[in-house]
């Protein structure tokens, strides 16, 4: 290989650059910026959440038989991201509530003895109507529809 | 040096380079990159950083060193691109038998772009293995692994079983017919020599692949793998720095072809091209993608992956038992170390052409091993 000592290139003037130079500097800064662009949007694209268990969720879910339920009692039913209690309160009538508190999103425990649901992080309580009776949540509970057919319970999310 | 002097040259200008540099060393952390081989000269961390990357941008670089530098670099480039599709691959794969297949599924059908990213990082690791080795025989050819250049031959050789390794994890992962049971034949091979098949073996937790074999897979190929490349990429600049690039370094000091930002910004368009070669083959010829894995169905004609196709036909139908061909593979790739060790003397015309012949004999006897293990176990 045949090394050129007198060839080292010239470095340009720094104080004006060539338009041409100019040009084909910003032309490949905006190729390279393009490209960046590019690579955002695939990744952002890629890394996008996905939107599990409210779009893939069935909107009616079968919450067990009537009888194994006695009165006055609420059982969590674990469904995907809205699990919910189904609280028995007489012979026919069945109330499904979100078991979501209201105040940041805990699950509630139901307290047997006091007939409410509690939540295990900031003490809120709720009856079994879904009415706050003390602490920070800020609203009710919501509820959802149910239906009672030949002797199942079905609840409409 | 005390606080950083604005050039007297220049009037000063309020900048948000000038406005980092008095809460930080720039040089420093400039200095910290040159480790890593882009620049090879050091670095006066005491001087503002501008000057100090006007002044390498300056450096003569002779001419011998553009052309054959370029196979570190694309080494480099394809090594970071692994990395990024890699790291964004491990945001949705699971790794354990039941859902590493249908998570894989999920990254190549569902997702978007998912395909596109996984294609990336298989023909990635193809390119990868490719260029690692081709670096690998130029050093042998020009015979760079001669004192004082065993480290820079040392820690080629390591990189480039480094890359295999991390071909040979990742083939797992994906937990699809091929994958799996390639890798179960691969093993073979493996536990066919002596000492370090058991040795092997009790690194990738057992001899069957199991749950616990893909954890271990996954550990050594997100963690384990990675760092030593990056490692032994340190070691390479490490020894570059104290010993050169090679002799020709040494004669053709101070004959320069050209400036270093020259070289740079070659180097950038050289990125760029390898990153379009990649993109062409991961679109244009992407890579198969099977069923499931059925560890209790064995598919036809499956084989070790093709870069382990040599020892397995020569474990498969060497002329003596099993473990004495594993042992002689054993030796072989010791002796591949022991190269530097073992050409030594005054290197003239005759030794080069000499130790050149031995190298090139060997290396087809490798292609030929190889050709023989395409053609073992042929389903009829």
């Amino acid at each position: 290989m045949v090394d050129r000592p007198d060839s080292v290139a010239a470095p340009q003037p720094a104080a004006e650059p060539s338009s041409r130079r100019r040009f084909l500097g910003t032309l490949s800064q905006i190729f390279l910026g393009l490209w960046g662009l590019g690579a955002i949007g695939v990744i952002g694209a890629y890394l996008r959440p996905r939107a599990r268990g409210e779009q893939v969720a069935e909107r009616i879910v079968r919450a067990g038989q009537l009888e194994d339920l006695r009165i006055g009692e609420a059982r969590l039913v674990r469904h995907g991201t809205t699990p919910f209690f189904i609280v028995r309160q007489d012979a026919s009538r069945v109330l499904a509530l979100s078991a979501v508190c209201t105040h940041l999103r805990c699950i509630l425990d139901y307290d047997r003895e006091r007939r409410g649901l509690v939540c295990p992080c900031h003490a809120g309580r709720f009856d079994l109507a879904g009415n706050v009776l003390s602490g920070p949540p800020p609203r009710a509970l919501a509820s959802y529809g149910v239906t009672v057919r030949a002797g199942e319970i079905f609840v409409h999310l | 040096m005390s606080a950083p002097t604005p050039d007297p040259g220049r009037a000063p200008r309020r900048d948000w380079v000038a406005w980092l540099e008095r809460r930080l060393n720039l040089s420093e952390i400039f200095s910290f990159v040159t480790h890593f081989g882009f620049v090879h000269t050091p670095v006066d961390t005491s001087r503002p950083v501008r000057e100090v990357m006007h002044g390498v941008a300056s450096e003569p670089v002779p001419s011998y060193a553009r052309g054959p530098r370029v196979l570190g670099l694309i080494a480099a480039i394809l090594f970071g691109l692994e990395a990024l599709t890699g790291v964004l691959l491990a945001c949705w794969y699971r790794p354990t038998p039941e859902a590493a297949f249908p998570s894989t599924l999920t990254i190549a059908r569902d997702l978007p772009f998912g395909w596109f990213l996984h294609q990336m990082h298989a023909w990635g690791a193809y390119l990868l293995i490719a260029v690692v080795t081709l670096r690998l025989l130029r050093l042998f050819w020009d015979g760079l692994y001669r004192a004082p250049r065993e480290v820079l031959w040392w820690s080629a050789v390591a990189m480039a079983w480094i890359v295999v390794q991390s071909d040979f994890t990742g083939r797992l992962l994906p937990w699809d017919s091929h994958s799996y049971w390639s890798v179960v034949r691969g093993l073979e091979v493996v536990e066919a020599q002596p000492i370090v098949g058991p040795l092997l073996a009790f690194f990738v937790g057992g001899k069957v692949v199991n749950e616990d074999v893909l954890i271990r897979f996954y550990v050594l190929h997100l963690l384990v793998l990675p760092a030593l490349f990056l490692g032994f990429f340190y070691l390479t600049f490490a020894t570059l720095r104290r010993v050169g690039l090679s002799p020709v370094a040494e004669t053709a000091r101070g004959t320069a072809a050209t400036t270093y930002r020259d070289h740079l910004f070659s180097m950038v368009i050289l990125a760029v091209l390898a990153f379009g070669v990649l993109v062409s083959l991961a679109v244009l010829a992407p890579l198969p993608f099977q069923s499931q894995a059925d560890p209790y169905s064995t598919p036809a004609g499956m084989r070790p992956p093709w870069y382990m196709l040599a020892p397995y036909a020569l474990i498969e139908r060497g002329f003596g038992p099993r473990w004495l061909m594993g042992a002689g593979l054993g030796i072989a790739s010791l002796l591949v170390l022991l190269v530097p060790l073992w050409v030594r003397g005054p290197e003239d015309a005759a030794a080069r052409r000499q130790t050149r012949l031995w190298g090139g004999a060997a290396f087809g006897v490798w292609i030929a091993l190889s050709v023989l293990g395409m053609f073992l176990d042929r389903p009829r």
